[in-house]
């Protein structure tokens, strides 16, 4: 399934600057996968060793939290758009 | 280019460098680097052109390593962090200490949760060391209240000593390979055992390269008053091992408290030690009254050495890496505190002077002469 990943400002260094990135997914977790094979250093910084996105990384399908679908199994659609996204958080 | 004194120091919000003249008359201060990431480790090495490393704890996007090539004017993240590897379960939390190696490249780094791991290329990639990463005792350590840290490595020829809060003190004699909990004499007073295997809490060790075999360590004290399973266990908190490490022994007797995180040994003198006492429960400063503690002989006497700190009112705190010395012949001392002032002692800590008054908590401190 043909989808976008669109990239925050913080995280393009990872993606030689890319704004966003093309690849072909039918899952959430696919696309995260297929993140690791092509920019490894990028999807370190979403997800950790574990394969867990980290806890202060949001994503969405579209507009939808994937948390507010079927997670990382939430299936993509031709055309969609996962948003990675840090949380507001700090101190 | 004559002699530069550089600090690297580890805040809250990034890591600021500061350097001078070797006169130590006035520093310059550059930063944050990583601005706005919780810096807990910095490297100044050395070996050939200086290099400068830390470690940038980021609660957004995990942990980087930061680089540094000409003396702290920028810095750049190395190719990759230390990982753990596919299917091990753990995931790295925090980085607590890197050390130079044996060849020019080597680093050793110690993270959280606690295990071990080394690059030969300067930072850019890294492998675990699985005799002490995977040790048997690896599962039953806990965290304290930092985190389950490898906040120590110490390196004496084929000889290395890790420092784990909450872990103990381990030893490898065979360069890394095999590592061994050599904790007797140190004392843990949070178990019904004061003296296990392992376990302790140790907060910091130091070693001198003159003195190969002895080590001073601050060790999690503040137990005298405790009346819980196995009686009171006082001055556990400050220990000295003549050989090697294999065991133990008191010499926090004449200390405020054998309570605290750092320990520093003079350069020039295995015998010169120094510890910064805290108040066991609220880990500052004992009655408000800030003091560097040395000992000249071992840790058979000590002395607080407090001229220019604040003489009352004063409740900081100063962390495991938050206290350095450089190498200079009258050398100077340095201790940052956790509300975020950086403090120079010169000629040994015999007098004081605030260099920096209001960074953001500090969590490292280290220095070097280039």
């Amino acid at each position: 399934m043909p989808v976008t990943v669109r990239i925050p400002a913080v995280l393009r260094a990872y993606c030689n600057g890319a704004r966003q990135l093309s690849l072909s997914a039918p899952t959430v977790r696919a696309a995260l996968v297929e993140l690791e094979r092509t920019h490894p250093a990028l999807y370190r910084s979403v997800c950790d060793e574990t394969d867990t996105v980290r806890r202060h990384v949001n994503l969405f399908v579209n507009t939808t939290h994937v948390r507010d679908l079927a997670g990382l199994d939430t299936l993509l659609a031709a055309g969609d758009e996962i948003v990675i996204l840090p949380a507001v958080s700090g101190g | 280019m004559s002699e530069r004194v550089i600090l690297c120091i580890g805040t809250k919000k990034g890591l600021f460098v500061a350097e001078s003249g070797k006169g130590r008359r006035k520093f310059e201060l550059r930063g944050p680097f990583g601005a706005g990431v919780a810096v807990f480790s910095a490297l100044i090495d050395t070996r050939g052109t200086p290099r400068l490393y830390a470690s940038s704890c980021n609660p957004f996007f995990g942990m980087k390593v930061l680089r540094s090539t000409d003396l702290g004017r920028k810095f750049k993240e190395t190719r990759s962090a230390p990982e753990f590897p596919k299917g091990d379960g753990r995931a790295l939390a925090n980085i607590w200490s890197l050390e130079a190696g044996n060849n020019k490249k080597d680093l050793w780094c110690g993270v959280e949760p606690a295990a071990l791991f080394r690059s030969g290329d300067g930072g850019d990639s890294w492998e675990m060391v699985p005799g002490i990463s995977n040790h048997e005792h690896a599962p039953k350590w806990q965290p304290g209240n930092g985190g389950l840290c490898m906040h120590t490595i110490l390196r004496d020829g084929n000889r290395v000593h890790l420092g784990i809060s909450t872990g103990g003190h381990y030893l490898s004699e065979d360069g890394g390979e095999k590592f061994t909990a050599s904790n007797k004499g140190v004392g843990a007073g949070f178990a019904p055992d004061p003296y296990p295997e392992f376990g302790q809490c140790v907060h910091k060790i130091a070693g001198h390269k003159d003195a190969p075999g002895r080590l001073y360590m601050q060790n999690h004290g503040g137990w005298a008053d405790w009346d819980g399973p196995g009686g009171p266990r006082p001055d556990i908190g400050v220990l000295r091992s003549d050989d090697h490490g294999k065991s133990w022994r008191s010499i926090a007797k004449g200390l405020p408290s054998d309570f605290g995180f750092p320990i520093v040994v003079h350069p020039h003198d295995p015998d010169t030690v120094y510890v910064f006492p805290l108040e066991p429960m609220p880990r500052t400063c004992p009655g408000g009254v800030p003091a560097v503690w040395r000992s000249e002989d071992g840790g058979d006497s000590w002395k607080p050495i407090k001229r220019g700190l604040p003489k009352k009112n004063t409740y900081f705190t100063v962390l495991r890496d938050g206290m350095d010395i450089d190498d200079l012949k009258s050398p100077a001392l340095y201790f940052g505190t956790t509300t975020g002032q950086l403090w120079m002692g010169r000629d040994g800590g015999e007098e004081w002077e605030c260099l920096f008054d209001a960074l953001p908590p500090i969590n490292c401190v280290k220095v070097a002469v280039v």
